[in-house]
């Protein structure tokens, strides 16, 4: 009787298994790339070949965490509705951008890296010849520079924020015209005009100045991306060699007039990729394969950290406290997750996922 | 009335400047507090607006320390050159005055040590005249500084160097914090010359992994800013955990033996950086650029430049190393300038950038590649046994303080791979 058990269990063992590495010959092996900056969320799916199975972008809504949930809920239905759902095993997930750590915690994260190797390691894998990159995004801009398939050197606009996406979108408000239609009016511009393009405020004025002494829209347009453009290669392209082949991508590089004003300053043609905003989370896609692979050379043991679609339903909380340790009162964030479970009390359970904050780092968890 | 005297901490150098001063009859020396943000705001609030961060910083120490701890005398150096520090003491103390404190700050002309101006400040911050105040009391305190300033030069050297390589991790800045703490406390000449054998013992304490080669990184830059943990944002151990061996370029005891022309280390940079710096224009430009130049020959992985914003002998110092690179593959650099932000982020971003670049140097660039030296220190700390166990009194007066100058000569340094081939 026993021996039969065995045996029945035994067939059932087979079948199982037989199904599940069917299961795995039909699925597919996907890599996540999430990138949260300062005004937008993307979200990529590579598969090993670096082709996208799927993308996303989403405009940043509160804060990072429900925005990331948004972006997670959306990318589900896309799945849905193509009918991949159930056809990929997301094998790991890559985060970069300005909240990275945030979201590594919150999604369950493989990798956090920063925008300067994303956006380096996702333009190499398009250009492999690439020796300059332009980024301009929402709150900042960098210039990384290469040299035979290398980050040789990287700068970030430290101290102004004048030439980023967000005083374009605030300028473009101001002068009644839709950001998307920015780039045409600069390229319908007959004549130069010269604005400050050193300082935002700045500029502003000096905006104001040219219009009231009756200078048409589409000038003042071709005068602004000109300061703009002057004010990148002095301020962030200071004292750098830039050759051929220039990438341009980040948000602004949609704006073909910023594109056109790139390309009379520098002399050269500049590349803007068709994923010129997916760039960053292309590039953590990459990074997480990459680490996947090594690991799993060197152990054969990866597993992602990744929480799943369920992740939707976890419900986070973020609380602030100030540490009363030393006389510099800073300000440490934690970030728990509620767990469903209930302790002896009967009070909810709490895990704790990232707390940060502290400049000693006695608090700190990541 | 109670002369109470203070000075600016600078980070742990103020270990130093109070050996200076206690042994000085008829004043009481203050202890100043640890430099926070409450104070780096106190300082901006009533500073100009583009002066540079330590006279922002300093003058914030100073109104802290009359508030809550009655000082009424501070030391301040300054030195007679082309940059702003010359001003610092005057323009500080008229602040001072137009806030209504009665207070004075005594300049230490650190110009040239060697003129000796820099002992009329201990003829006036006391009332004691005559034959009471004596000579012995100033040598006494001369000794002191100079003792002290070395072992934390030594510490401070030891902990970037060992961070890397500890087990558990933590460990260095527990040692760091508690050979400090002793060194504060210690005020006998006996004891003090045998220190460096206590801060070897404790550092040889830490369990650390010998067997790794971490990336290099030097970072130098404006004295203050390196210095002041709080100010920069405690960059050594930041860089520290990230696993790579930290070398400092500047310290107090450098600079104090600089000024009193032995400090030959300095020298040699100077001569280095001759061809694109004729001359010294302050702050540390051209140390930093000799910095620059000699880690790239030693095989260093990164340089790290730090100073505060609006500084113009530093800013020089960028200005000549950005145009003077022939190809980016040089020596990977980073600028940090310092302000009275307390944000880290966009920092951060840099650091880990920083850091995957020289990662992926090491991983593909032959000219990364090969070139690690152990620093001797390592061999000092963990192989070296020590050597005259016991007190001998003419050894520790004597010879061993002589020996203790000799610190300041560059070592030589041996490639171990090299030798094996």
């Amino acid at each position: 009787m026993t021996d039969q058990i065995a045996i029945v269990s035994n067939i059932e063992e087979k079948s199982l298994i037989k199904k599940n590495e069917k299961r795995k010959e039909k699925t597919l092996d996907v890599f996540m790339g999430i990138d949260i900056g300062s005004v937008s969320l993307k979200i990529v799916l590579l598969d090993k070949n670096n082709s996208i199975i799927e993308k996303l972008w989403l405009r940043n809504q509160g804060s990072p965490i429900e925005s990331s949930k948004k972006g997670i809920r959306e990318l589900k239905e896309k799945l849905e509705s193509s009918g991949m759902f159930n056809k990929i095993n997301i094998k790991g997930v890559g985060t970069t951008g300005s909240a990275r750590y945030l979201i590594k915690s919150v999604i369950g994260g493989d990798i956090a890296k920063t925008e300067i190797i994303a956006h380096a390691v996702a333009s190499l894998t398009y250009y492999p010849d690439v020796k300059t990159i332009l980024e301009i995004g929402g709150q900042d801009s960098k210039i990384i520079i290469l040299r035979n398939g290398v980050v040789a050197d990287f700068a970030m606009n430290s101290v102004c924020a004048a030439g980023t996406g967000s005083f374009l979108d605030h300028q473009a408000s101001r002068l009644g015209i839709p950001i998307e239609k920015f780039g045409e009016y600069a390229l319908r511009a007959d004549s130069d005009i010269s604005i400050a393009g050193r300082c935002g405020v700045f500029a502003e004025s000096d905006m104001i100045h040219k219009a009231q002494m009756g200078y048409s829209k589409e000038e003042i347009v071709k005068g602004l991306c000109d300061a703009l453009v002057r004010n990148y290669l002095n301020n962030v392209g200071k004292g750098k060699e830039i050759k051929p082949p220039i990438v341009f991508q980040g948000g602004v590089s949609y704006n073909e007039g910023l594109v056109k004003a790139f390309e009379e300053a520098l002399g050269a043609e500049i590349l803007v990729p068709e994923e010129n905003i997916l760039m960053g989370a292309i590039g953590a896609a990459i990074l997480v394969r990459e680490e996947s692979e090594r690991t799993e050379k060197i152990s054969e043991n990866w597993k992602t950290k990744f929480r799943g679609f369920n992740v939707l339903n976890l419900e986070f909380e973020t609380k602030a406290f100030r540490c009363q340790g030393c006389p510099n009162r800073c300000e440490v964030v934690s970030v728990y997750m509620k767990t469903g479970e209930e302790d002896e009390n009967g009070k909810e359970k709490k895990e704790i996922v990232a707390r940060w904050g502290d400049r000693c780092g006695k608090w700190a968890v990541y | 009335m109670v002369i109470r005297v203070s000075f600016p901490s600078m980070g742990w150098s103020k270990i130093a400047f109070k050996g200076l001063y206690r042994p000085i009859p008829g004043v009481e020396v203050v202890d100043p507090p640890v430099v926070t943000r409450d104070i780096v705001e106190l300082g901006a609030k009533y500073s100009p607006e583009f002066v540079c961060l330590p006279f922002k910083v300093t003058l914030g120490e100073f109104i802290n320390m009359i508030e809550n701890y009655n000082c009424n005398v501070f030391i301040m150096s300054i030195d007679c050159g082309p940059c702003r520090l010359g001003f610092y003491a005057p323009i500080q103390e008229r602040i001072l005055k137009d806030l209504g404190y009665d207070v004075t700050i005594i300049p230490i002309q650190q110009d040239d040590l060697l003129d000796f101006q820099w002992l009329e400040p201990f003829y006036k911050i006391t009332k004691v005249k005559g034959k009471l105040m004596r000579m012995v009391d100033i040598v006494k305190g001369i000794r002191f500084a100079f003792l002290k300033g070395s072992f934390i030069e030594d510490i401070t050297r030891y902990e970037g160097i060992i961070r890397c390589r500890e087990i558990n991790k933590g460990d260095t800045t527990k040692t760091v914090e508690k050979l400090l703490k002793i060194l504060d406390k210690e005020w006998d000449f006996q004891k003090l010359h045998q220190f460096h054998k206590v801060v070897k013992r404790e550092f040889k304490k830490i369990p650390i992994n010998r067997d790794i080669e971490p990336l290099r990184i030097m970072i130098a830059g404006e004295n203050h800013i390196v210095l002041e943990p709080y100010i920069n944002m405690d960059i050594v151990k930041k860089f520290g955990d990230e696993g790579i061996e930290v070398h400092q370029g500047n310290s107090l005891y450098g600079w104090v033996m600089h000024k009193l022309h032995v400090n030959f280390k300095r020298k040699t940079l100077e001569r280095i950086a001759k061809p694109y710096i004729p001359m010294d224009i302050g702050g540390e430009a051209i140390w930093v650029i000799g910095h620059y130049i000699k880690c790239q020959k030693e095989g260093f992985d990164g340089f790290i430049h730090a100073y505060p914003f609006t500084c113009m002998p530093e800013v020089s110092a960028r200005g000549i190393i950005e145009g003077q690179q022939p190809d980016p593959f040089y020596l990977p650099i980073q600028f940090y300038s310092f302000d009275e932000h307390t944000g880290y982020e966009g920092m951060r971003t840099r650091l880990e950038a920083f850091v995957d670049l020289m990662k992926l140097n090491r991983k593909n660039n032959p000219k990364f590649q090969d070139n690690y030296i152990e620093p001797p220190e390592i061999r000092e700390i963990f192989d070296i046994p020590e050597k005259y166990e016991g007190i001998n009194t003419f050894f520790t007066g004597i010879v061993e303080p002589f020996l203790n100058t000799l610190k300041i000569l560059p070592k030589l340094k041996v490639n171990k791979r090299q030798h094996e081939k």
